[in-house]
């Protein structure tokens, strides 16, 4: 009996460290318009407010870059390439088909080969969210003939940008190539500091055209 | 005083308790640093420290079995035990004016890491150039969100913490027309593209981009630069049945959409979020580093921070050492993205205790010179006393 004051202390010491829950919230927040990669994917979706709309400026990439971030990729075979030797390459996490870091004079450039089911938004879209990673106003779409090279090599046919960002300290250059293969958009983009990527730019051009199709089944 | 009370107290008063307290602390702490090796620094803390109790679950169940005292019921007991003792026990005199300073040092730090473990939040703000945001996000917590998005001036967010997403689980919530019914819950799993080869099993998702990817479960880790990438399918139930199932990740670049109702949802597992009532804006991020080496020399950020009504409008700066101390919060410059210069992350803390350590500190420190003092004269004026003999 001289023990149950103590033991009732204990027993609601237990019960209240069962107090901490986790609980649901609802609240109001401003509105936001969530980054438009990859609205393609979005199969179901109905809602337009979420698209992007061309003219209004990508909203910039979250903390982490989004285009380093895993993402699906497309169906079917994949493309082959042959990297330059002097090309680092990196594990290319869950969704991205290959990573490479390609070393340069001012610091190194992140080269991501990703793929996504259909045309992933479009040209425009996928080209301002580029823009928007290194602070780029985003394009118009009567821009965009000036703003792409089109180039047809190994039948394949590379939609070409060359982004560079002169208004910070340190310029940022996106060189990048999109090509759509069997009902999938692959992206190609080089980007880092400008005068790595501006340094690795002739071989970048030359990789593309080591990129070959799927051999037809 | 009757029995029970008396019991009590002269249960918090002893000494023993004080022995047994301390061993038991050692042999937490210990177990914990052993134990650091499998959970990592963030659950160890979690499981050992900021807890009554070290709990098990019994293999094969959720049952979890309380096995050993924790960080707040050894140090609550601790904190009482010394109380008590002051109140009941010592005897206050100005010779241990010295120990009772240290002693109430010791009390603070006790209350002090208290109240860091059950009200701190640490968040992080990761902002580009030209961007704004409210809001912090968990770097180990995610939560579901469902947003009413049909209103153009606002969202309607209900979020739901991942700790409520156990498989099975059902929650409805008298903002949503639907049921939400956890069907299945990953705490960590990569992402991969259904390649539609025979033998693949069936997508539980029916809904948005879930069909197309195939989620495969990995082992939760606990390293420090790792982070565990939860994976959700989350059924939505309306009066007329199922809207459809929809594979949810933080690893996902965007949220997924849909109408129901006459409104528009968007459905994502994202980072927990902490809205501010102020935003910050990144002006400019600078980033030196040592010659020839990748070692950060030193990098701030120049924001901007302003609040809806106009009172602040101002820019701040911060940089290593130098943090933002704002609205109850502290922004420190934590790191950056490396693969963006423009990008600068800050770490937004809480923490109301946070002077309580420093003020233990120095009590402590003021206590040890004070008792050392008075013993130092009082050996100085014993020597003092004692007659010189002659020679």
């Amino acid at each position: 009996m001289r023990r149950v004051p103590i033991l009732l202390l204990l027993v609601s010491v237990t019960l209240l460290s069962a107090c901490r829950q986790a609980k649901v919230t609802s609240y109001r927040a401003p509105k936001e318009t969530p980054d438009p990669l990859p609205p393609g994917l979005a199969t179901a979706s109905t809602n337009a407010a979420s698209a992007p709309r061309p003219g209004t400026p990508a909203p910039p990439a979250p903390g982490s870059d989004m285009a380093s971030t895993a993402v699906p990729t497309a169906e079917g075979s994949d493309l082959a390439w042959t990297a330059p030797a002097g090309w680092k390459p990196k594990a290319p996490g869950a969704m991205r088909k290959g990573s490479f870091t390609v070393p340069g004079p001012e610091g190194d450039a992140d080269l991501s080969i990703t793929a996504f089911p259909g045309d992933v938004g479009g040209e425009l879209a996928n080209l301002n969210r580029w823009r928007g990673q290194i602070q780029l106003a985003p394009l118009a779409s009567g821009d965009l003939t000036t703003a792409t090279t089109r180039l047809q090599q190994n039948g394949l046919s590379f939609v070409l940008v060359d982004f560079v960002s002169l208004s910070a300290t340190k310029p940022a250059r996106i060189v990048g190539a999109m090509v759509p293969v069997n009902g999938a958009t692959w992206f190609f983009k080089l980007m880092g500091p400008d005068p790595t990527v501006s340094a690795a730019k002739p071989t970048f051009l030359t990789f593309l055209q080591t990129v070959r199709a799927p051999a037809a089944p | 005083m009757n029995d029970t009370v008396r019991q009590f107290r002269d249960f918090f008063v002893s000494l023993k308790l004080t022995v047994v307290l301390l061993v038991l602390s050692m042999g937490l702490v210990f177990a914990a640093t052993l134990d650091q090796v499998n959970l990592g620094v963030w659950a160890v803390q979690a499981k050992y420290f900021h807890s009554f109790f070290v709990l098990w679950k019994i293999p094969g169940t959720d049952v979890p079995l309380p096995v050993y005292p924790g960080g707040y019921l050894l140090g609550g007991f601790l904190l009482v035990n010394l109380v008590s003792a002051h109140i009941y026990r010592f005897k206050r005199s100005w010779r241990k004016s010295g120990i009772l300073l240290v002693h109430t040092g010791l009390m603070l730090l006790l209350v002090g890491e208290f109240l860091t473990g059950i009200l701190q939040e640490e968040y992080q703000m990761a902002l580009n150039e030209g961007q704004t945001k409210n809001y912090s996000e968990s770097y180990r917590f995610n939560e579901l969100v469902i947003l009413d998005t049909t209103d153009p001036k606002f969202d309607d967010v209900v979020a739901v913490p991942e700790a409520l997403l156990t498989t099975g689980s059902a929650l409805q919530h008298p903002k949503l027309p639907f049921r939400v019914v956890t069907k299945e819950y990953y705490p960590n799993a990569t992402l991969s593209l259904r390649r539609g080869a025979t033998g693949e099993n069936p997508s539980l998702a029916t809904a948005g981009i879930g069909p197309q990817i195939t989620a495969t479960p990995q082992p939760l880790t606990y390293k420090q630069d790792e982070r565990n990438w939860p994976v959700v399918f989350v059924e939505l139930l309306g009066p007329e049945g199922t809207l459809g199932t929809w594979l949810l990740s933080p690893q996902l670049p965007a949220p997924q959409t849909f109408d129901y109702g006459g409104h528009s949802w968007r459905l994502a597992l994202r980072a927990e979020r902490a809205y501010k009532p102020f935003s910050l804006t990144l002006l400019k991020f600078t980033h030196d580093v040592y010659l020839g080496t990748d070692i950060p020399k030193n990098y701030s950020s120049r924001l901007r921070l302003t609040t809806p009504d106009g009172k602040d409008d101002r820019e701040v700066l911060v940089y290593m050492n130098n943090p933002l101390r704002y609205a109850g919060l502290t922004f420190y410059q934590a790191s950056f993205d490396p693969s963006n210069d423009h990008n600068t992350i800050l770490q937004v803390v809480r923490n109301p205790g946070w002077l309580l350590p420093y003020l233990s500190c120095v009590m402590m420190t003021l206590g040890l010179v004070v008792q050392f003092g008075i013993h130092l004269l009082g050996f100085i004026n014993k020597r003092r006393a004692v007659p010189a003999t002659p020679a």
